[in-house]
Formats: structure tokens, C-alpha cells, sequence
């Protein structure tokens, strides 16, 4: 270099700015905890504020309270978590009198991932959570612990999953909608386009990778119900790989979610193109991982010297 | 640390890290660990009675395995809190094979003990440990002194603790081993607990794997004796989200182990469900 004068210092840099646009919601931080890892949203509260996160997705509701499966319903399987809890819980009515009220006013973002085993229970659970306090729906096709019809029998299926989103979107009376995707069908961009014409706000994707463990003595699953769904860091590259695939679908903004544990995880899936990452696994196994995590994100911003996600966003470099 | 909640309740559950002063081997496979809280002392002491915490003395996640591990509080003291481990997979292994000096991370205190229960207050159990459930006896037995007896069941002679080591806080011990060659009656623990029921009746403690709690409630059943149980079961999270603790009531509903128990009516639990 020949120019001799001194160069101008970098331009100040502020203090970096977490917050992602989800659609029409704002979000802190683009932190999400995973529906099925953060309870009812206050449960962790002690280690975890919910006000602290991007947002929180409560356990999936249904229209009427549900049992779930036999135990054991988690086990742990090498480097991940394979559960079959079965969506048990406390139907959309308690939740949205009892466990909501303190919930927002606590200050958390809410989102309320919503499953069924018929297009008609979707839309009445769907239609009491219009009515409430939450900021988002989240419409879960892709629970692979439910008995068919019902959660995955719907995202397996193009043309369910947009009916079910179109019927859903209808009773939601413009709340927004997120879809969440399972980890494997034949066509994802085909599937996420679908949802994406039907009205969907935003997309999440992966839900668990369906699998199975063994117990050698007894010659039967280890798991109650037999099956169960696949969680945690080895899921991480099926992940990356289909919120790429998805965000270069779609024009929504893109959720993604399997195997995030840290910053620099949650980074990773906004390179690949998400705009919010859903932690789960790693709440369970450490309920303060997502503070880490925001802290992580702020520090590594201005490690590099950007105020924000915008330049990273789907900033991957395929070729 | 940066990321640790503050809580005004004083149970209310924090995520530490605890140092191991001592690890003791007490036989059976078992180890006895103390661990010492940071910060300033005089502490409160824990809460124990049946409460439990969650251990990790390896690499943080993700590293394997994946989960910290739940355990009973064996006893507490101001600033301290005691385990009773059995080395039984690579968790315990780690754990039991930790040197003084070490951090160990540690979750709790969680879950709802002895305490503020009727049989508790009346001052007399009887304490049925099958195995590893053991390790939440001690606390009960100091607080309960002589309105305590224990009874302490194993299936071989190699998991059995050492007995001296075990009278030490227990006293005088009622023991059976099923195999017949350690220290004991030969048999079941149940049968003992079902003779003792017959000229001393107590309301029951117990604490052991589903097959033994399933035993004793078909025990006191029979007898017509309130049962309280340390409930065992597969936990991810331990603070009440993951609900793979969650157990079926007979007259229906369902309870977590970690958050409304483990400390739970044993009369109430659906036994045969899952079987």
C-alpha cells in the first residue's frame, strides 16, 4: 500500500441489536424455546426468565386435554434424545385461562404450537387461541408420536398440510401462523411452498427424525410406545440442511430448529437462511442455555463488528 | 456465572457450581459424595426429606452423555449437601470417579419432599429402601431419630453397602438380600416390612425402582397403611417441562415425578399402567 495517511478508525460501532422481525412480530432476540422444552412457560422461570427470549412456544395444545403415552417416554440414545411423550397436556382452555394470564404478565412473547387428530380439532383449538393472548400460533404436522391421522400424517402430505394451514390461517383471524415442518418428506420446497400459498406467517422446521432404540434382553423398544421421535446435536446438519432448503423456498420468514445449543449454533442456521432458531434439547439439558446463547450472540456480533443479523441472513455460500 | 437466575425464594431451584470435597466408597458399588456450595457462609442448608438434585461432573453440553443425572439428597448441612451414588453407567461412572477439588454442576434443590406431610409430622415410619433408594433415608432418619426404623433390601450380596457403614447413621438395621449370602434375612424386603407391619404399625417410606414401590403398595393395601413414596423415573429436564416423569393416578390425572413429587402418595399411583 502507498497511501501513507493514517487511516480513519473503523466506524462506532453500537451496541448490537438482537432483534428479528418474525412476519408482522418483533422479537428481542431471535432465541425461541422449542415447544415440548419449556412447559407452560413458567416452570423454568427460576433459571430461565421467558420475558428474556425471543419468544417462548408453550407445549402443544389440542382442543381437550390429553393423557399421552406409556412410559418411559425419554431415553437417551447416542449424543441425542429419543422421546414419545405423545403431546400430553392440559387442552387449550386451561391453558388459556390459567397458565397464559401469568405468562404475559411475566412479559414473555407467547407462541401456542397447536396439534390435533382431524382438520376440525386443529381449527377449534386454533379458533380459543385467536381469542387469547397469545403472539403466535404455531401448527404442528409433524409430531411423529401421535397415531395416524393426526400431527405427522398432515406434514407428511402437500395437499394436507395446505388444507389444514388454509383452515387454520381462516381461524386464526390474523394472528400469525407459523407451520412446523417434520425433518424428512419427499419434497420440502414443494411442502414449504404449499404452506407458504395457504397463508402461513412463517415456517419451522425440523420437528424430531422418527427412530427407534432398542432393549436387547427384553427383544421390545426401549420407549413406551415403541417409536419415538429423534432430538438434539444429531440432528444438527439435517437441520442446516433442510432451513436452507426451505428459506430459499419460501419468502416467509423461516424458524429453524434440531440440535442448537449455542451461540454459535443458532448463528449457523441464520447463515443458513432462518431468521429465529427454536432451542429444545439443550433447555432439557441445561435450562440456562439460552441465555448463554443470547449473551453469545451479542458478544459475537460485536466481535465482528456488526450491529445486526441482517448481513448474515442466508448469507451461506453453497458453491 | 453470568447466566445464573436469581430467585427471592429460598427453595427455590438455582444452577450452581459445587465443588467435591470427598467421595467415599461405602460398598456396593455405592460412593458417598460431599459437596460444597459456592458463595458465602453460613448457608441455609438444603432441603432434604426426599428432594433431589441434578449432577454433572463431565464437559458441558453437548458433550455425553448428554443429560446431568437426578439423585436424592442424601443429607445437607449449611453450605454442603451429600449423594449417595451407585456406579451403574458412564453418568455414575464419571460422578463416583471425580476427584476432590473438582466442579460439579449442580441443580436444585427441586422437586417436593417429606416435608409438610402428615406422616412426616406424626414422627414414626417405617423406611423401605430397595437397592439404591437408600440414598434419601438418612436425612428422614435424622429428623426422625428413634420414630425412624429402616429396612434395606438388595438382590445379591455385591450391592449391598457396607453394614457398619450403614448402622452408622441408621442404627439398627433390618436387612434381606435375595441371593442369601450377605449380611440379612434371606428373601425379599417386602416380607420383612409385611412381619414388622403386623405387631408395629407405621405408615411407610419407601424408595426404590417401579418393581419394589409396586410391591409395597400391594403391601399396604393389604395392611391398610399409608404409603408415601420416592417415586423413580427416566427424567430429561427435572424441573416439571419434559414430562417424561409423568406418572397415571388411579382415579385419573397424572403427576410429575420431579415437580409434585418424588415424595408421593403411593396409594394414588397407577402401578399397573405400562407394565
Amino acid at each position: 500500500m502507498n497511501d501513507q495517511a493514517p487511516r480513519p478508525a473503523p466506524p462506532a460501532v453500537g451496541p448490537a441489536d438482537l432483534a428479528v422481525s418474525l412476519g408482522p412480530l418483533r422479537l428481542k432476540n431471535p432465541v425461541v424455546a422449542a415447544s415440548g422444552t419449556f412447559g407452560y412457560g413458567l416452570e423454568l422461570a427460576d433459571l430461565c426468565p421467558p420475558a428474556r427470549l425471543g419468544a417462548v412456544v408453550v407445549k402443544g395444545l389440542s382442543l381437550t386435554p390429553w393423557p399421552g403415552n406409556p412410559l418411559p417416554r425419554i431415553i437417551e440414545t447416542a449424543g441425542g434424545l429419543l422421546n414419545s411423550i405423545g403431546l400430553e397436556n392440559i387442552g387449550v382452555e386451561a391453558f388459556v385461562r390459567q397458565a397464559l394470564p401469568p405468562l404475559k404478565a411475566a412479559g414473555a412473547t407467547v407462541g401456542a404450537n397447536v396439534v390435533g387428530r382431524a382438520v376440525e380439532e386443529y381449527v377449534g383449538a386454533t379458533r380459543l387461541l385467536a381469542q387469547s393472548e397469545v403472539d403466535f400460533l404455531e401448527l404442528n404436522v409433524s409430531c411423529p408420536n401421535l397415531a395416524s391421522p393426526g400431527g405427522l400424517s398432515f406434514g407428511a402430505d402437500p395437499d394436507a398440510a395446505a388444507r389444514l394451514t388454509a383452515a387454520a390461517v381462516a381461524a386464526a383471524e390474523g394472528k400469525p401462523l407459523m407451520v412446523k415442518l417434520p425433518p424428512l418428506v419427499a419434497d420440502l420446497p414443494l411442502l414449504a411452498r404449499r404452506v407458504e400459498a395457504a397463508g402461513a406467517t412463517a415456517i419451522s422446521l425440523v420437528n424430531t427424525l422418527p427412530g427407534l432404540a432398542v432393549d436387547l434382553e427384553t427383544r421390545r423398544p426401549k420407549l413406551g410406545r415403541g417409536f419415538g421421535g429423534l432430538s438434539g446435536p444429531p440432528l444438527k446438519p439435517l437441520a442446516l440442511r433442510q432451513t436452507l432448503l426451505c428459506a430459499r423456498a419460501v419468502s416467509v420468514p423461516v424458524v429453524g430448529l434440531g440440535g442448537a445449543f449455542t451461540a454459535e449454533d443458532v448463528l449457523e442456521f441464520i447463515l443458513a437462511g432462518a431468521t429465529a432458531v427454536q432451542m429444545g434439547t439443550a433447555i432439557l439439558a441445561d435450562p440456562t442455555s439460552p441465555l448463554k446463547a443470547i449473551e453469545g450472540l451479542g458478544r459475537w456480533l460485536g466481535d465482528h463488528g456488526l450491529t445486526g443479523f441482517d448481513d448474515l441472513r442466508g448469507s451461506l455460500q453453497l458453491d | 456465572m453470568t447466566a445464573q437466575a436469581v430467585s427471592a425464594r429460598p427453595d427455590a431451584p438455582a444452577l450452581v457450581e459445587a465443588r467435591l470435597e470427598s467421595v467415599r466408597d461405602v460398598g456396593g458399588r455405592t460412593f458417598l459424595l460431599r459437596l460444597s456450595l459456592p458463595g458465602p457462609a453460613p448457608q441455609p442448608a438444603w432441603p432434604a426429606l426426599g428432594r433431589f438434585a441434578k449432577l454433572r461432573a463431565w464437559a458441558p453440553p453437548p458433550a455425553v452423555p448428554l443429560l446431568d443425572r437426578p439423585f436424592s439428597i442424601h443429607r445437607s448441612a449449611p453450605g454442603q449437601v451429600e449423594f449417595l451414588i451407585r456406579r451403574l453407567g458412564p453418568a455414575t461412572a464419571a460422578l463416583t470417579a471425580a476427584r476432590p477439588g473438582q466442579a460439579v454442576r449442580l441443580t436444585g434443590p427441586l422437586g417436593r419432599g417429606l416435608e409438610g406431610t402428615a406422616e412426616l409430622a406424626a414422627g414414626r415410619l417405617h423406611l423401605a429402601a430397595g437397592g439404591a433408594g437408600l440414598a434419601p433415608m438418612a436425612s428422614i432418619m435424622e429428623r426422625l431419630g428413634a420414630g425412624a426404623r429402616l429396612f434395606y433390601g438388595e438382590r445379591t450380596a455385591e450391592a449391598q453397602v457396607d453394614l457398619a457403614w450403614l448402622q452408622s447413621w441408621a442404627g439398627e438395621v433390618e436387612a434381606a438380600v435375595e441371593d442369601g449370602r450377605g449380611y440379612g434375612r434371606r428373601g425379599l424386603i417386602v416380607d420383612r416390612l409385611d412381619e414388622a407391619l403386623s405387631h408395629d404399625p407405621r405408615p411407610i417410606f419407601g424408595c426404590g425402582p417401579p418393581g419394589f414401590l409396586r410391591a409395597l403398595a400391594v403391601l399396604a393395601r393389604r395392611r391398610q397403611t399409608p404409603l408415601l413414596v420416592g417415586a423413580e423415573a427416566f427424567m430429561a429436564c427435572g424441573l416439571g417441562v419434559c414430562l417424561s416423569c409423568s406418572l397415571p393416578l388411579t382415579g385419573g390425572g397424572r403427576v410429575r415425578v420431579c415437580r409434585e413429587g418424588p415424595a408421593l402418595d403411593g396409594l394414588t399411583i397407577d402401578w399397573e399402567a405400562g407394565r
